[in-house]
Formats: C-alpha cells, structure tokens, sequence
C-alpha cells in the first residue's frame, strides 16, 4: 500500500500534521475519507434517534388534534367511543415498574453485596455468571413461563390474601378484587423485577467494587462487624452509583412489553387493586397495534413517544447522576 | 427380451392397458377435485389478515389449496377483523377477512372490491364454573353477565333460567377481545337486537367492557383465557371452543328455544335469510325455528380488478376453491357452510374479477 | 457462643456492650444476602427447567426441520420456518448494525474523544440502549412498511439493527478504550498514518473484545420479539428471502401460540423457546468464550 517514511517520531496521537510547502504524505486523503466515514457512522445514532422522535410525533400528531396534550392525563381509554385517554396506561407502567423496582432493588443490592463482599473469591465469577444468565432469557420465554406456571398459584394467592385482610382499611383497598386467573398488576412486577435484576446487579456490584479497601479495612479494624462495614463504608460511597443502578432498572422496567403484555391481562384502568387486571402503555401498543386504525393508531403510536420520551428522561437522569459520581470519585469523565 | 408365445403377449399389453386406464382414470378423479379444467398455477404468493373467527376454516382450507396448487402460497396472518379490513385497504394484503363489512367511520377502499360469503360460524358463550356442565342464557343475562352487574355465577337471574343447576358462588371474570374484532360486533349486535334497553354498552367492533373484564388478542386467546380462569365467561367461535373443549351455554333464540350452538343449528339459522345484492346477509337474531341466534357471518374481501396476473389468477383459483369445496371442507372444522344460492352467487361474483 | 467471622473485629465484639445485638444483626444481614442470590437463582432454575422440560419432548430433529402446521390446533409439526426466520433476521440486521457500530466507536474513540460532538453521540448511544424495542417497531412500521407496503423479514432486520446499533457502539468503545496507547504511538512513532494503525494495530488487537460484545448484542436481538410484531407479517412455510415476502421468526412463534388454548400449539411454543434459549445461550457463551481467550492472551502478553 503506501510507503513507509522514515519521518520524525509523532508525539501526539495526530498523525495529520505535514511539513509545510512538502508535498503531502501519502495517504492523507485516505485518513480524512475515513475520519468522515466513522463521523458519519457515529452520527447515525442522532440520526436515527431523530428520525425516530420526528415519525412518531407526526403519525400521533392526529391523536394530539383530536384530543390534545390533555389525553395524556385523561384515565378514560374508550376506543369504542373514540376517547384515548393514556394516563390509566402511564398509571399502569408506573405500578408495575414500581412493584418491580421494589422486588428487583433489594435482591440485586444484596446480590452485589454477596460477590463483592460476603462469597468466597472462587463462587464469585461462577455467580455472576449465572445471573447474567438471567438476562440473557428472552423476555418471551418469561412471559410464557409465567403463563403457563405462575398465574395459576399466584391467583390463589391473590384470593387467599385478598379474603385475609378484606376490611382492614389500606391494605383491604390494595388486595381486593384479585384477578381470576391471576393476570394482574402484581404478577407482571414480579416478572419485570426477575428480568430487570441482573442489570441493576451489574451497575451495584461495579459500583461496590470501587470502594476503596482503605475505607473497608478501616472499618474493620474499629471493630466493625462485616454488615456494619457495609452500612459505614460500602454504602455511603456507593450511594449515587445504586440510585443511577435503579434508574436504569426504571427505565428497563417502563420499558417491557412482551411478558408484561401476555400476564397482565390487558384491561386499561386506573384502580388501587394491585392484584387486578391492568395495562401498561407498551403492552396496549403491543396487543392494539395491529388493527387500530385512524385515531386510535394515532394514540397508540402516541403512546409509544410518550414512553419514547420517559425512558430518555430517565436515561439521562441516570447517567448524569453516574457522571457525578465518578466525577466525585475521580473517575475522569471522556 | 422377446416375447414369445401369444399368451405372455397378450398378458403384457393386457397388463399395460388395465394400468394406464386405471392411471388415466385416477387423473380424472385427482383433476375433479381440482377445478375442472384448471392447470397448474404459476408461482405466486396471496397474503391475507383478518378474522380470528374465520382464522381455523382458512387454515384448512389454505393446507388442501396447497395439494391442488402447489406453486401458490397462501399465507394468513389473522389479526382481527378490524385488522384485515384495514389491511385490504391499505394494500398490504391480496385478501382481508371480515366478519362484518365496512361500518360508518372506518377507512373505505378506494378501488371497487367484493364481499365473497365464505361460511358462517356460531359464536359460542363459553363458561369455566366449577361443577356446572350447562347452561341456559337468554340475551338480558348475557348482557347482564358482560356489562359487569351480574358479579357472581349464583345470581337470581342465572338461577332463574336454570333451577337444577348447582350454581357456586364463584366470581364472574369476563373474557373479552381486546382488538378490533368482528366476533365483538356480531355478539354486540345479538345484544342490542335481543336484549333491548337492558344492553348499554352499544354495538361494534370494541365496545367500552368493564373495567376488570380481561382483554385477549384474537378468539383463540379468548378461549384460552376462558380455560384458565375459574369462573370464566367468554365470547368465542364454535370451532376453537369445541377444539379446546369448552362448555357452551344454550342461547334463547327469537323463536323462544334454547339452542345450543352446532354445525346444524348454524345451518339452521340461515334459513329464510336474503343476501343482498352486495352478498352482505345478516343472520344475527335469526327468525329461524331451530337457528342458533348468536351465529356470525363471514366475508372474504377481494378488489374486483386485479392488476397483476399471477396474483389475480391465484387468487380467483383460491376463492373459486372455497366456494366449491366449503360445503366438505366446513363441518370438519367446526363451520356450517352458506347456502347454494349463496355460493352460486359468490362463484358469478369472483367469475367477474378482472385480471391483468 | 459461636465465633464471628467478621474479621478482625470478633475478640472485640465479644465483650463490649450491645455485642450480641450487633452479631445478630450481622448474623441476619449475611442471612438476608444469601437469601437474595437464592431469590434471584431461583426463577432462572425454574424458567430454564420449565422449558427445558416442557419443551423436551417435543424437540428434536423433526421439529428443527419440519414446518409449522398451517393449522394451530394441530398437534405435531415443527418450526423450521422460525428458526430460518430468526437467524436470516439476525443476520440481516447484524449486516447493518455492526459494520457501522463499530465505525461510530472508532469514531468515537479515535476521533473525536473529548470533543462535544463525540461526548454528545455517547450519552446519547448511552441513552437510547435504554429505548423499548417496541418503540423501534413502530418506528419502522411508520417509516417503512406503510412506505413499501409489504411486511418482510428486512424490515424486521432494520428494527432489530435500530436496537443493536447503540449497544454494539458502545461496547466496542469500551473495547477499543482498552486497546493501550503505547502500542498506537508506537505504530505513528514508526511513521503509519492513523487508518493504518487503526487497521494493523487497534483493531486487531480490539477484535476478540468487539467480537464478544457483536455475539452478545446478536444473543439479545434474536430473542426480541416487539420489533418484529408488526414488521414482519406471518408464514408457516419457509421463507429464505431477505427482501420478499413476509416470513416469521422464534420469538414471534412463541408469543403467538403462548395464547392459544391447544395443546399442539402449545407444545410448539415450548419447543421454540428451548430452541430459542439453546440459540441464545449458544452466543453468550460464545461471547464468553472469545472473552476469556482475549483476557488469557493479554494477561500472557503483557508480560506476566
């Protein structure tokens, strides 16, 4: 190909810069191709992401028209009657992550907090690839199991809790009306909090390996015990990494549609009972998408940027609380 | 070889005549089953969506279609009435089905198109209640039991139709559709016309169900949802109700009967019901003595001008198929077949299509 | 009394006031850890066993090879038509997304850096790994299927390479941030221009890392199904072509038939989700496997 010229070593990494009035190296043209080609390349994603914002407002342009901004906090879902009103969908997706996030926090902390902290050093990578065995299960394998083996027990234990507190005041309005077959808000957060532990386990755990040994030494020779360690040094540092761990946990749950769309039985609504029939926003596109027309395509595909939208601003959230941290902990930011 | 004496002559060309008859006629009898006087198609691929309801028939008849044209695929993505009207009029499919055509406010195609009556099923109301194996409904408990103010399977007026039933106490969960269905229309229409001002909740495609009532894409998943919820109640076609073994209720008809929905009393309910000269009939609420009151229509939509050949071409062979084989190939899955004027209608209005 | 394994705070612990509280706190902290990792094994055992029981006995080499029953309640059957579907799928939008994900990292990385172009494309790649699939499918169901009027298994593969596209970008910069400087002054110090370096000495050495990144995205893209649901029509016969005609894949297959009340439709959805899963995993531990060889050869190299 080209030559190889013997020139002067070049201290930084740019390689472009030629003698002036010499003719220019060989190859020159090649570079600047390529740098355009990989800029090009880089700018697909904005690109794309653009694209993706600027087609779905204009398909739910119609829906917005026809409703306007209101619809979003609108509960009265009504296709028959030509109303769709998305917040009993948003109330949904927010419930259910909710219920996830309250399953799949603890378990991944205490996951983290085991490699990092408690398992002997030969289980730990053993273990951490087993949990991310989890996420590599597709999302449709969960729903199926969940159908066919955990809405069947699951619903005898909605009747069974639903009957035991009937009447007691807060927890009877959460437990009542449980589903008949177990399609419920409930069941599709414990799914969602399965598929979503591995990821925030991955953030937690890397973010409790980076406390400094100082600090946990430290700690133990005070005479801590190994939790007290954890709660004095571990945790106190690691503190914006798990609150970034579980944004990203949000913004996965808000986001899942295939297993949620198959347990959670595809009633929009706005209702206190967890143990009921609901919907989430990506479910309904799923399940409604294919023959809405007119309007209620709109509004379905409206729903999508909405959701667009919320997991972006969670996206960012977190990582800009991630980038603090680091930040705080020294880790120069790229 | 030579053959030598006269015998062994005679036995050979015996033998080959006997079997090239025998061949000759097995062709003749293979070619009736064909068209008669169809050849063999060239490649070409049918795409059509819609009807859930219709969705068992089709794929019935779409695997003996293959047997008779083996260079024709069709292929049949369900999806819902709603979905295969919109697909026919978008142009993403060769053919759409639907249990019910056009309504006020949807998307019309802009080409001329047919309606092709295909067969009818009934739409069975399917029960999941512990200890009961029948029951008898007329359409004011049905609307009852659907728009949510009946809540439990022993309710007066569930026990009033049926006095020797031990009814449980057991929640009633409603099994619903959750896309644009035709199955949801004809049921709908069956309670606005039967029930009267006891059904509010109006007629269509959707209708706004109960807020707990369970959402299901397509009859199968309605029927699966029936079958795994205890104290089920559903809408569904004949033919997956009967496959997964569900228990029917007896429906009033007009007539004052209990009917149970069957092949025969699908059949039953056309009688004395005119097709109009678009070929779009309506069955529902029949006046027929023994005609089961809840039983659906259904339509193949097609474009009365086709303009590739290939295409158009299969596409006439594969509706001129349904209509010539329907009345066979029906009541094997569950379908009752329309009557002969009304095939006989359908084969002059598919005779018309043009192609190319 | 039984002996804390706290290291060096146990002789202590034993005698000051509040002792036994605070081991029994510790006590019941290391309980509930452990419970937490059985808590998180136990649906995989129970997902993995299910569909490896369930889906068992009907998987074999009649199932890999035969096509789907035209009719659902069919018993029998197989899922060829799937299987073909899913990996002509995954391999289409591989085609697109990894060629030039890898060029927007090296872009990235050797590039454009610290630059505010480049630090906006990360966060942004960052941030649309975290976009639902489904979003995706619309998006190309808006922007293409109405388009083109057709369903086709390349429209499945634009969704699917929309998807791959940040994660393969992202994980290939980590990969190639890795790469040590010294061996790219050293390729400049030897007077190559920066393409040569980048194709003699980066990526080669880069290339296991972003091969097992590449076999992780294709591992999480081929168990999509949203993408596909409204981009891809469905067949029961098999499909080869990329570009004609409406085909069907694994994951589109199971969440069909996860609905249906019929035992034959069902034991299909089981054996597509072991085939599913076999295939799945089979990229991951690839993935693994080209991690660990990559790993072992620079620990080995870099002078232990």
């Amino acid at each position: 190909m080209t030559t190889e010229t013997l020139a002067r070593p070049n201290p930084t990494p740019d390689p472009e810069r030629s003698l002036r009035g010499a003719t220019p190296p060989p190859g020159r043209t090649s570079d600047r191709v390529f740098q355009v080609v990989t800029l090009a390349a880089g700018l697909l994603v904005l690109v794309v992401l653009a694209l993706i914002v600027v087609a779905t407002a204009s398909q739910a342009r119609a829906w917005f028209n026809a409703e306007g901004l209101s619809s979003i906090f609108s509960s009265n879902w009504d296709p028959a009657h030509h109303h769709f009103g998305a917040f009993g969908l948003l109330y949904g997706t927010l419930l259910v992550s909710f219920i996830a996030l309250l399953f799949a926090v603890p378990t991944s902390v205490g996951i983290a907090l085991f490699v990092t902290e408690v398992a002997p050093r030969r289980v730990r990578r053993p273990i951490v690839y087993t949990i991310d065995l989890l996420a590599a299960v597709p999302s449709v394998v969960f729903g199926l199991w969940a159908l066919a083996e955990l809405i069947a027990p699951l619903s005898h234990i909605y009747q069974s809790v639903s009957s035991a507190t009937s009447g007691v005041p807060l927890l009877g309005t959460l437990f009542a009306n449980p589903s008949g077959s177990g399609e419920a808000f409930m069941t599709a957060g414990i799914v969602v909090a399965i598929m979503i532990t591995p990821i925030v386990t991955a953030i937690t755990r890397e973010v409790f390996v980076t406390c400094p040994a100082s600090q946990k030494e430290a700690a133990l020779a005070l005479g801590a015990t190994r939790w007290e360690m954890i709660r004095g040094a571990v945790f106190p540092h690691g503190r914006s990494g798990v609150v970034s761990a579980v944004m990203i946990g949000f913004g996965r749950a808000v986001g899942e549609t295939i297993a949620v769309a198959l347990i959670i039985g595809s009633s929009p609504r706005l209702t206190a009972n967890i143990f009921g029939t609901g919907d989430t926003m990506a479910s309904i596109i799923a399940n409604e998408f294919g023959d809405a027309s007119g309007t209620w395509r709109s509004a379905l595909i409206g729903l999508g940027l909405v959701l667009l939208v919320l997991t972006v601003i969670i996206g960012i959230i977190a990582r800009t609380v991630l980038a603090r941290a680091d930040r705080r902990l020294g880790i120069v930011a790229r | 070889m030579i053959l030598r004496t006269r015998l062994l002559r005679r036995a050979v060309v015996s033998t080959l005549t006997l079997g090239l008859v025998a061949a000759g006629y097995a062709g003749i009898a293979g070619a009736a089953t064909v068209q008669k006087g169809q050849p063999k198609l060239p490649a070409a691929t049918l795409n059509g969506s819609g009807s859930t309801l219709t969705e068992a028939f089709l794929q019935q008849v779409i695997a003996e279609f293959k047997t008779v044209q083996p260079n024709v695929t069709v292929n049949y993505g369900a999806g819902g009435s709603g979905k295969g009207r919109q697909d026919f009029v978008a142009g993403v499919v060769q053919f759409g089905a639907s249990d019910a055509p056009y309504g006020a406010g949807q998307a019309l195609p802009s080409k001329p198109f047919d309606y092709i009556p295909t067969i009818v099923s009934p739409v069975a109301v399917t029960f999941n209640v512990t200890g009961v194996k029948s029951l008898k409904l007329d359409a004011p408990t049905i609307a009852g039991i659907f728009d949510g103010t009946t809540t439990t399977w022993n309710d007066p007026t569930i026990k009033a139709l049926n006095p020797k039933v031990n009814l449980p106490s057991q929640k009633i969960s409603i099994c619903r559709r959750s896309d644009s269905s035709g199955t949801t229309q004809n049921f709908t229409t069956y309670l606005t016309l039967a029930a009267g001002p006891k059904w509010t909740l109006g007629e269509g495609p959707t209708v706004n169900w109960p807020a707990s009532a369970v959402g299901n894409n397509g009859n199968t998943a309605v029927a699966s949802c029936v079958k795994s919820t205890a104290g089920g109640v559903g809408y569904n076609d004949f033919s997956d109700a009967q496959a997964a073994a569900l228990k029917m209720a007896s429906v009033k008809n007009a007539s004052g009967v209990y009917i149970a929905p069957s092949v025969a009393t699908a059949t039953a309910a056309l009688v004395g019901v005119k097709l109009l000269p678009d070929l779009t009939y309506n069955p529902i609420n029949t006046k027929a003595k023994g005609g089961y009151p809840i039983t659906s229509p259904t339509w193949l939509l097609v474009y009365s001008t086709q303009s590739d050949a290939a295409t158009g071409n299969a596409v006439k062979a594969f509706l001129t198929y349904i209509e010539d084989n329907s009345t066979k190939l029906a009541p094997q899955v569950g379908y009752a077949a329309i009557p002969s004027s009304f095939q006989k209608a359908a084969l002059s209005a598919i005779a018309k299509i043009q192609v190319g | 009394m039984s002996v804390v394994t706290a290291p060096a705070g146990g002789a202590l612990l034993r005698s000051r006031p509040g002792a036994k509280g605070r081991k029994a706190r510790n006590h019941a902290a290391t309980a509930l850890i452990v419970v937490a990792v059985l808590v998180a094994l136990i649906p995989l055992v129970a997902v993995i066993g299910f569909v490896i029981s369930r889906g068992g006995s009907v998987f074999g080499w009649q199932f890999l090879t035969q096509d789907i029953p035209v009719l659902d309640r069919d018993i029998g059957g197989g899922m060829l038509p799937a299987i073909v579907g899913t990996l002509i799928i995954t391999g289409g939008a591989a085609a697109m997304a990894v060629p030039l994900g890898v060029l927007g990292a090296i872009y990235l990385n050797e590039y454009g850096q610290r630059r505010r172009l480049a630090r906006v494309i990360r966060f942004l790649s960052e941030v649309m790994t975290g976009v639902p699939s489904i979003v995706m499918g619309l998006f190309i169901y808006v922007v293409w299927v109405l388009h083109f009027k057709n369903e086709t298994a390349f429209a499945g593969s634009l969704a699917l390479a929309c998807l791959m596209l940040p994660i393969v970008i992202r994980t290939s910069e980590e990969i190639l941030r890795l790469v040590p400087h010294e061996l790219r002054e050293g390729s400049y110090a030897l007077g190559s221009r920066k393409v040569r370096t980048i194709r003699t000495v980066v990526l080669p050495h880069a290339a296991p890392g972003i091969v097992s990144g590449v076999l992780l995205a294709v591992a999480r893209a081929a168990g999509e199904t949203a993408p596909l649901l409204f981009t891809i029509g469905f067949v029961t016969s098999t499909n080869t072509s990329l570009f004609h005609g409406p085909t069907t894949a694994l994951s589109y297959q199971i969440f069909h038939n996860a609905t249906s009340p019929f035992v034959g439709a069902q034991d299909r959805a089981y054996g597509a989700a072991l085939t599913l899963i076999l295939l799945v995993f089979l990229f991951t531990a690839l993935a693994r496997l080209v991690t660990t060889i990559y790993t072992r050869r620079t620990s080995a190299s870099s002078g232990a």
